[in-house]
């Protein structure tokens, strides 16, 4: 039986075929093989959101996903965010919502998922959401506030 | 970086086979893999191979003759959002909700939850901190370092959906190559940190059905934070089917199997849960206070009720 | 300019304090110059970072609190496939440490152990699961000594000692005595004496960045290092001398740094190992920590007890202080002299106190160590003064905020202790929460399980005095300018989030009239950046501001001068502001920045310049008051609203209301990031975060079980800025990255107190405390 697997992945809309061991974890084939090093090992156990993508859409964890496991799939990383996520990128801008930055990517991916499945997502849906990640340097005040942002627009062209 | 140990891997596409596979000893079946990967990065599990549940076509959710089927590879995000359950099975959707974070349960699955291993501070650690502490009687070692002098693993039963689908009547069915069973969920357990549940290592849980005709179940889950952490105490709470009936509580985290409490009242059902539940130093939470945290909560549970 | 000002020319310069921004910079809410390689994932961390034949550094920790190592076994290790080597603590004998009196400390363990998770080998192999692996393999045997684990055990003198070369009596490392007044007098004179003891606990920074090293052995024998460290030139200094290298043949280099809160102020074996390794093994070496080793490598806050004895008047005034505090510090030194001294130099602020003494002791222990972690040694004994402070006010019938505002220091004043005070916004802090939290007309009003707090504190602006005595700048900016107009930054600072990059980019911006986002800002690379002695002791924006004003203002002379020869006009009578150079008096008279650029290069060559800020030697009337002294002080008022269920013990904290003397705001959005960065670690420390351990072994070293808030622990805060102009800091600024940290924890249990009526004296006020004490004091 076989310690190492063919890949199939299509990752910000490039496809991968690569052959790779068994337990080769998303975030490190994401980091490792291709270089996309915009996910982050925060904890690497679950804990704190700093290695979110999204997988088929929707946010996962890649710290405690297996490479194999999402064999066939469309990963979207930071590094693949585009015109949608501009709103949510200029909000966290202008309220330096980012301190450090070492949480921010998983922020934005999370919060994507958010506004995509309600543009103007309320406050509880907000935090909610945002208990996914953590965020050790904004006390969390200023990313609320792109956030509120974010869905007050999300709000008015609906 | 925390690296996993190194393994073999299959996805097969029917159960037959994967229950074959899961006969072979080291041989281990991942779905959502929240709390495995975990463990196994921790080195709790070093399995030589495992089994994905990911091609065995197990999501989805229907309903069939009062009974809700829910596939066991259903994400728990998916359960709590399903029409039915929101408006059916309540209990069943808050509980999903509280799981770890919402990005977790996009990922975990309901039959994972179900199955999720016992917990206990001295054994859900690093292994180096487990080395350095000597290890203890559910993985690697001979002494459990929350009693000593007891006879067996007290690590603590934490899965948060258990509780709620228990009072609900659900019930789990197991597939393997020899066959299917379907055993009520209230049964699966057993007070036993080591061997918590009731289950060949071929067995599939593949579904769980749960009746729509339930009665009105309120879950709780007390914790330090409300988002990602385990619980500290664990209840679910339903009234009498008709007045002056039993009430009754499951409450779990607590002990290595959720505990069943009956009772004529609501008042004395807090209390009973109280007498029933005896809480060790599997937490950081100090047992005492636990134990005091039983009444509380089922108290806030049964007030929810009505 | 101060009247004693003894500074070297080139540290002289103006500070422009209360000047109106001419640049158009000062006070805005700009987004940060880098703010969206952060948001985007493209800022580069140190473990983003890969390099040909790059193996990867695993340690082996010790399993041990205290013993000797008897045999270490590495061969099982070696054996494994892709294993391609190790080093030992003995092949790095010399001892480091950024504190030269108390360098104590090896990259890796040498004969002895002194704490759980100290290492002793590193491994090196070709991936990380190898490594791991190795590591595991080897083994250690131990010979046990006694572990000395708590302040009594360490204050004891039959204890063995965890640092055998030491001299003194038991395990302390420093004992600091201060007397001023006369303290005795000072409590006869009092109507009201008011005597406790505090215990807070330990806690550690949680950056979600680890420390990660990466080293790269240079063809020529030189080294360069890529370190997560918040003070690249202590590790510059320190890895060379480990090394036994020049400091000229290593480069250090700081890239992103995924935070720090004072955890990433020390060299950390990553560094040092990292850079052995590869120059043992001739190829590049990665070592990054996993979570679990960050809690080990902790540098966190000490452990404090404290007894704190206080003396008033009937009108509230205070007239003595007498305060003792043990810190307990863990294995090693880490900035511990420091704190010793950081534990009672701030007493005398922000209250009039004549009478003040205080004896601290900074013990040694078998644990990991603790260092500086934000607001550094301060923020346990403002939980007991605040306390105290409230607990008067109370016993007096007096309004606490009232009483606060009373006896608050005046700018221009010197404590008993000779701390120099230049700038005070107390007053304004203490209103502007008062005033938004209602707190005049709710504090003891809410009822019962419901609370309102008020704290206040001050903190420093850099240490006056550098940790190693010399006459040098402590921060040095350089400037190059192009002909594109583009202005590049040269710093050797190391910005951890806080935005002191953006902080850097405005100040020049502002100066030369020109937006910061035409300001690159390079930073912590010892090839390129002139030095910056780190981020810690919220240092930065004073001192490495000063310096950036000071070098904006030589090219801006260049640049004046040239254009006042084109236009026929003074170089006074010029203004910058809008990318261009102008006549004050008749703006559409100038020129455009990039044409005031060739003019000046044309005229005078190309333009370079560089600034360096040294702080001006205050006349302290206390020779011996090396620590503590800083430019300038910052103040903060907080309060703090609570509920506590009764059933649980369980407090939610609805809200803080925040404000703070931060001199002046170069950027307020960041000014209340910061804040309210501060605020939230407050909070983690008040209600759940705590270093505990189960004999000598961390019971919590994850994020799961070390429990950090998360949103929904988070309350919403209200940040109020106060800007009272200092007069030697940049512009006026101060600081705002540390102080807002000390009252925040006092406000909570100020707030408690109302809540409940018990004083909880000891952090964090979990659930099962607070429901032991409000089931005590019912019966």
């Amino acid at each position: 039986m076989p310690d190492e697997i063919v890949l199939t992945l299509t990752v910000n809309g490039d496809k991968h075929r690569r052959l790779i061991p068994a337990s080769r974890t998303l975030l490190d084939f994401l980091r490792e093989d291709l270089g996309l090093t915009g996910s982050k090992h925060g904890c690497d156990v679950g804990d704190c959101g700093a290695c979110t993508v999204r997988v088929g859409g929707v946010p996962r964890l890649a710290c405690i996903t297996l490479a194999a496991e999402v064999d066939g799939e469309e990963v979207q990383t930071i590094e693949g965010i585009g015109a949608a996520e501009a709103p949510l990128v200029a909000a966290f801008d202008k309220h330096v919502a980012s301190q450090c930055g070492y949480c921010t990517p998983g922020i934005i991916l999370s919060l994507s998922h958010l506004f995509e499945q309600d543009p103007a997502a309320d406050d509880a849906a907000i935090r909610e959401t945002l208990g996914s990640n953590i965020c050790r340097c904004t006390g969390y005040t200023k990313i609320l506030a792109a956030a509120r942002e974010v869905a007050a627009r999300g709000g008015q062209t609906r | 970086m925390l690296p996993l140990p190194s393994f073999q891997y299959e996805a097969p596409t029917d159960v037959v086979e994967a229950s074959r596979l899961l006969s072979e000893p080291g041989s281990q079946l991942i779905a959502g893999g929240t709390d495995l990967l975990v463990s196994m990065k921790h080195r709790l599990f070093e399995p030589r191979l495992l089994v994905s549940a990911r091609r065995l076509g197990l999501r989805g959710i229907s309903e069939h003759a009062g009974w809700l089927e829910i596939g066991a590879a259903t994400t728990l995000h998916d359960v709590a959002r399903h029409p039915t359950v929101l408006a059916r099975l309540p209990a069943l959707a808050a509980a999903c909700r509280t799981v770890a974070t919402p990005t977790i349960q996009t990922m975990a699955t309901l039959g994972g939850n179900l199955m999720l291993d016992t917990r206990c501070m001295y054994y859900n650690q690093p292994a180096g901190w487990r080395a350095t502490l000597g290890y203890c009687l559910k993985r690697e070692g001979t002494v459990c370092h929350v009693a000593p002098k007891g006879r067996g693993c007290y690590a603590t039963h934490s899965a948060d959906t258990v509780p709620a689908l228990w009072l609900m009547g659900a019930e789990a069915e197991f597939s393997s190559a020899r066959g299917v069973r379907r055993v009520a969920v209230s049964s699966m357990y057993r007070e036993d940190g080591i061997a918590w549940l009731r289950l060949e290592r071929d067995e599939v849980l593949t579904r769980v059905f749960v009746p729509l005709d339930t009665r009105r179940v309120v879950h709780r889950k007390l914790r330090t934070r409300q988002a990602i952490d385990y619980a500290q105490v664990l209840v679910a709470v339903a009234g009498p089917v008709s007045p002056g009936g039993t009430w009754t509580a499951v409450i779990s985290s607590v002990s290595s199997s959720p505990i069943l409490v009956e009772a004529a009242s609501a008042a004395e059902l807090s209390e009973a849960a109280f007498r029933a539940c005896q809480p060790l130093s599997t937490h950081l939470a100090p047992a005492t206070w636990r134990k005091k945290m039983v009444r509380v909560e089922v108290a806030r549970a049964a007030a929810l009720i009505g | 300019m101060s009247e004693n000002d003894n500074r070297p020319a080139w540290a002289t310069y103006p500070t422009h304090t209360g000047e109106p921004a001419e640049g158009g910079v000062l006070g805005r809410r700009d987004a940060k110059i880098d703010g969206r390689a952060r948001i985007v994932g493209a800022a580069v961390f140190t473990d983003d970072l890969k390099l040909p034949r790059m193996v990867f550094g695993k340690f082996v920790r010790s399993t041990q609190a205290h013993a000797r190592i008897v045999a270490v076994d590495v061969s099982a290790a070696l054996a494994l496939p892709g294993v391609v080597g190790f080093a030992t603590g003995a092949e790095l004998p010399k001892k480091y440490g950024v504190i030269p009196v108390a360098q104590d400390e090896t990259a890796m363990a040498i004969g002895k152990v002194r704490y759980i998770g100290e290492p002793i080998v590193c491994i090196a192999a070709v991936d990380e699961e190898t490594a791991h692996r190795a590591a595991r393999a080897v083994r250690v045997t131990y010979e046990p000594l006694t572990p000395v684990l708590t302040i009594e055990q360490a204050l004891d003198p039959k204890m063995p000692h965890i640092h055998e070369a030491s001299r003194k009596p038991s395990n302390i490392l420093r004992r600091v005595f201060q007397e001023y007044g006369d303290v005795d007098a000072g409590f006869a004179a009092s109507d009201l004496v008011i005597e406790d003891v505090y215990e807070y606990p330990g806690s550690t920074h949680v950056p979600l960045e680890a420390h990660v090293a990466l080293a790269n052995p240079e063809p020529d024998g030189k080294l360069t290092l890529w370190s997560s460290t918040q003070n690249p030139h202590y590790v510059h200094r320190d890895v060379a001398h480990v090394l036994g290298m020049r400091e000229q043949d290593v480069r250090l280099i700081k890239p992103a740094i995924g935070a720090g809160y004072g955890g990433k102020c020390d060299p950390f074996c990553t560094d040092i190992v990292a850079g052995h390794l590869a120059r043992k093994l001739g190829r590049p070496v990665k070592i990054s920590l996993e979570r679990e080793e960050v809690f080990y490598a902790h540098r966190g806050r000490h452990p404090t007890r404290m007894w704190l004895k206080m003396g008033f008047k009937r009108d509230g005034s205070i007239t003595a202080i007498d305060f003792k505090a043990w810190a307990d510090g863990g294995a090693y030194a880490s900035y511990g002299v420091v704190t010793s001294y950081y534990l009672g130099v701030f007493m005398p602020l922000p209250y009039r106190l004549e009478n003040y003494r205080f004896e601290s002791h900074r013990l040694y222990t078998n644990k990991p160590p603790c260092g500086p972690k934000r607001g550094h040694g301060a923020v346990q004994p403002r939980l007991a003064l605040e306390m105290h402070i409230d607990r008067a006010a109370l016993q007096l019938g007096l309004d606490p905020a009232g009483m606060r505002k009373a006896n608050c220091i005046e700018a221009g004043s010197e404590t008993c202790n000779g701390l120099k005070v230049t700038s005070v916004g107390m007053r304004e802090c203490i209103d502007a929460v008062v005033a938004a939290s209602g707190y005049a007309e709710r504090h003891g009003r809410l009822g019962p399980g419901r609370g309102l707090g008020l704290a206040a504190s001050a903190y420093m602006c850099g240490a006056l005095h550098p940790v190693y005595q010399n006459e040098l700048s402590q921060s040095s900016v350089q400037l190059k300018v192009d002909r594109s107009g583009e202005v590049t930054l040269f710093s050797g600072t190391a910005d951890c989030g806080q935005g002191s990059i953006h902080m850097l980019a405005a100040l020049c911006a502002e100066r030369l009239g020109i937006e910061p986002a035409d300001v690159r800002v390079i930073e912590g690379d010892t090839a390129l950046t002139p030095v910056d002695l780190g981020s810690y002791s919220s240092r930065v924006t004073f001192m490495a501001g000063n310096a950036c004003i000071s070098a904006s203002d030589r090219v801006r002379e260049r640049l004046a001068s040239a254009v006042a020869a084109k236009l026929g006009v003074e170089s006074s009578a010029l203004s910058f502001r809008g990318r261009r150079v102008f006549v004050t008096s008749e703006p559409e008279r100038g020129v455009s920045f990039v044409d005031a650029v060739w003019l000046a290069e044309e005229m005078i060559g190309p333009i370079g310049e560089v600034g360096g800020y040294k702080p001006h030697k205050i006349g302290s009337r206390f020779r011996r008051q090396s620590v503590g002294p800083s430019p300038a002080y910052s103040f903060t008022a907080q309060v703090a609203e609570v509920s506590v269920d009764p059933e649980t013990g369980i407090v939610t904290i609805d809200k803080i209301w925040v404000a703070h003397d931060c001199g002046r705001a170069i950027n307020r959005t960041i000014v209340e990031g910061q804040i309210e960065g501060c605020v939230y670690m407050g909070v983690g420390e008040a209600l759940y975060e705590e270093q505990r351990y189960r004999g000598a072994m961390m019971t919590s070293p994850s994020l799961l079980e070390y429990k950090i808030p998360t949103v929904h622990e988070t309350p919403e805060i209200e940040t109020f800025i106060i800007e009272t102009h200092d007069p030697n800091g940049p512009f006026g600024a101060k600081e705002a990255g540390e102080g807002p940290q000390l009252s925040t924890v006092p406000a909570i249990a100020n707030a408690l107190y109302d809540a409940t009526g018990v004083w909880f004296r000891q952090p964090p006020f979990t659930p099962d405390r607070v429901l032991a004490a409000l089931s005590r004091k019912v019966t």
